[in-house]
């Protein structure tokens, strides 16, 4: 009796599981699917069914040469300010993070608290007063306007806080100051050396902060050829005729996109994050710390 | 080779109103092994961090060849430091380790390897130079940072428990190498332990200290058997001096209805009230009536000695309330059975009497 009631619950759970799984897995596999097939098969084929590989080579070409190689031009942009905006990010909130949680001055509490309440403030709520400030440097327009606001990283100040006040013991820094560092040396020697993982984590999270953000990018340029490839998708949906058939009328001479080229840009859009995801994760290893102490 | 001078030395942590050390005053010799010992809040951790620099001295002096240290960094002190939980850079090997101190005075790369290669043979840890202190043992870890300490040649070494994460048997092989490596170097050493025995046998001098407040500094013969205070008297030997309610009495010390006769003259008037310690060695089994009543509880036979608790009687009161038992020391195979009652008499009056109230040591005449 009991068994049988344990195997009914198993049986809900799984069911359960299962009916999720679907839910969030089923749009992903249609988006992988989708640039296989044209935009015919796509309304009148299953779902899940596969293309052709001929296909998929033409959808890629398409959408790469789309209006003179824009796809590949943004994607380069979104790249400089990324991987700059990350760089910033860590700079800042590396040894930010490592002074809250390992040194002591007046007011570290209150920085703390500030971090705190900052990382809570949505990102957007910014964008607007950050145009008036970049706009008065005489910065709008350039590359700084969408890098330089990634210094301020209020998050990963705080994951480098919880990191460096959860694993690095105080007497390894004691050590290191009685062998002769400064702080700065402390820091660069020792502390840094083993914030690798940290290190890793607030690169990969600045870098997605970064490269999927569309509001501030949206603001700070003005031409094409400044876009970040957010706001290029944006463009495309504007190019795509399914999504607006009032401007595309059969036999216009205008070259349109179509649904499979939309989804195989959105492909291109999120690769770069996943390549980076699994460089990061390779240098998240734990256990950098062990044999430090014996605890 | 230095001589370090705690003049008055008091740290009082913040949010606290109780100094964790209380105007310590306490000179350590040149070349000299000073042992600081303590139970666990006694504040010797704390005067080792301030003479290493990592803790703030809010009043008095601490001196180095007579130059206050005070306001030095620790990286300008010239001292090196074992911590209890070694505290090896876990991203560098074992030489890395060992040359960290030098790399940091600049000292050209072939000295460098020079000296971490001659500290490393004297620790005989020649062959684990290139791994990370992952990769190490216990004692491994803790002759790293031996070696740490060693290859900077500072003027004075602190060590804060380096034993306690060793298993006892590297401990007492680890306890004597220390020992005798600090007198080969002759580097003035101020050594933390809560155990005292690591205390009596590395120590040329032994500093007790209690509440941040030092109780007692001498040699180690001279704490067992002159103990300034009941603290010292209970804290030095194991198993521990016993401790008993008495009042002096005509040529001895009353305790309950028993008398027990003083080798001196007491040079106390009679009445006085007393605290009486007795070591367990002193006591043995009285032939010929008197003596302090017990009854057997516990026996510990170790083998080369043996150790009998017994349970005070008749109205002889243990001078810390609740702690009613005696313990007495016997040679193998001869001690009593548990529930024997027994009389235990003081071998050659060996007692030491302590002022009741203050627990100060009465210093008896010859």
């Amino acid at each position: 009796m009991a068994l049988s009631r344990r195997h009914a619950m198993n049986f809900i759970a799984i069911m359960i599981l299962l009916f999720f799984t679907a839910f969030f897995f089923v749009p992903i596999i249609w988006l992988f699917l989708a640039p296989t097939k044209t935009d015919g098969q796509l309304l009148t084929e299953s779902p899940f069914a596969f293309g052709s590989l001929s296909t998929l080579a033409h959808t890629f070409h398409r959408i790469v040469t789309y209006s003179d190689d824009s796809v590949l031009i943004w994607l380069k942009n979104s790249a400089i300010y990324s991987f700059g905006g990350t760089a910033l990010a860590i700079l800042a909130a590396i040894p930010a993070g490592y002074a809250l949680a390992l040194t002591h001055f007046i007011g570290r509490r209150l920085l703390l608290a500030i971090t705190l309440v900052v990382m809570i403030m949505p990102a957007t709520a910014l964008v607007l007063p950050l145009f008036l400030e970049i706009n008065k440097l005489g910065l709008y327009g350039t590359i700084w306007a969408l890098i330089l606001p990634f210094g301020f990283f209020p998050f990963g100040v705080y994951l480098t806080y919880i990191y460096f006040s959860a694993t690095i013991p105080k007497d390894l820094l004691a050590a290191a100051r009685i062998d002769g560092a400064g702080e700065w040396r402390v820091f660069w020697h020792i502390a840094l050396p083993l914030a690798r993982p940290i290190v890793a984590l607030v690169g990969f999270f600045a870098f997605v902060a970064s490269w999927n953000n569309f509001f501030l990018p949206f603001v700070m340029t003005y031409d094409s050829s400044q876009y970040p490839i957010q706001i290029g998708l944006q463009q495309l949906i504007g190019s795509t005729a399914s999504f607006n058939p009032a401007n595309y009328s059969a036999g216009s001479s205008i070259v349109v996109l179509h649904r499979p080229d939309l989804a195989m840009a959105v492909i291109i859009a999120i690769a770069p994050v996943l390549l980076v995801f699994l460089f990061a994760q390779r240098s998240l290893v734990t256990g950098m710390l062990a044999g430090a102490t014996k605890e | 080779m230095a001589i370090v001078t705690f003049d008055e030395a008091t740290r009082t942590y913040p949010n606290s109103d109780q100094p964790a050390v209380d105007r310590l005053s306490l000179e350590v010799r040149d070349g000299e092994f000073l042992v600081l010992v303590g139970p666990s809040g006694c504040g010797k951790t704390t005067t080792l961090r301030m003479l290493a620099g990592l803790e703030n001295v809010d009043e008095g002096e601490i001196l180095i060849d007579g130059k206050s240290v005070v306001n030095l960094a620790p990286r300008d002190r010239d001292i090196a430091m074992v911590f209890q939980n070694y505290a090896l850079y876990p991203h560098m090997s074992v030489a890395q380790n060992m040359g960290f101190a030098l790399r940091m005075a600049k000292v050209p790369k072939s000295e460098i390897e020079e000296r971490v290669r001659a500290a490393a043979k004297i620790l005989d840890i020649e062959d684990y130079l290139e791994r990370k202190p992952r990769q190490l043992s216990g004692g491994q870890r803790q002759r790293v940072a031996m070696g740490r300490a060693i290859v900077r040649q500072p003027r004075v070494f602190l060590m804060d428990e380096p034993l306690s994460n060793l298993d006892a048997k590297l401990r007492v092989a680890t306890r004597a190498e220390i020992a005798a490596l600090q007198r080969n170097l002759g580097v003035t050493t101020v050594y933390v332990t809560h155990d005292q025995v690591e205390a009596m046998t590395m120590g040329d001098r032994v500093a007790v200290m209690k509440d941040g407040v030092l109780q007692q500094c001498d040699t180690p013969q001279t704490l067992y058997d002159e103990p300034a205070n009941v603290f010292v008297a209970g804290f030095i030997g194991s198993p521990s001096m016993n401790l008993l309610e008495g009042t002096v009495a005509d040529g001895g010390v009353r305790l309950g209805s028993t008398t027990v006769l003083a080798a001196a003259d007491l040079r106390v008037p009679a009445g006085t009230a007393v605290t009486v310690g007795v070591r367990p060695e002193s006591l043995a089994i009285t032939s010929g009536g008197g003596g302090i009543p017990a009854t057997v509880s516990m026996v510990e036979e170790l083998g080369s000695e043996a150790f009998v608790h017994a349970r005070l009687a008749d109205g002889v009161e243990p001078a810390v309330k609740g702690e009613d038992t005696i313990v007495a020391r016997f040679e193998p195979r001869t001690a009593p059975a548990a529930g024997e009652l027994i009389h235990l008499g003081v071998k050659n009056g060996a007692m030491q009497l302590f002022d009741a109230s203050s627990g100060a040591r009465i210093v008896a005449g010859s």
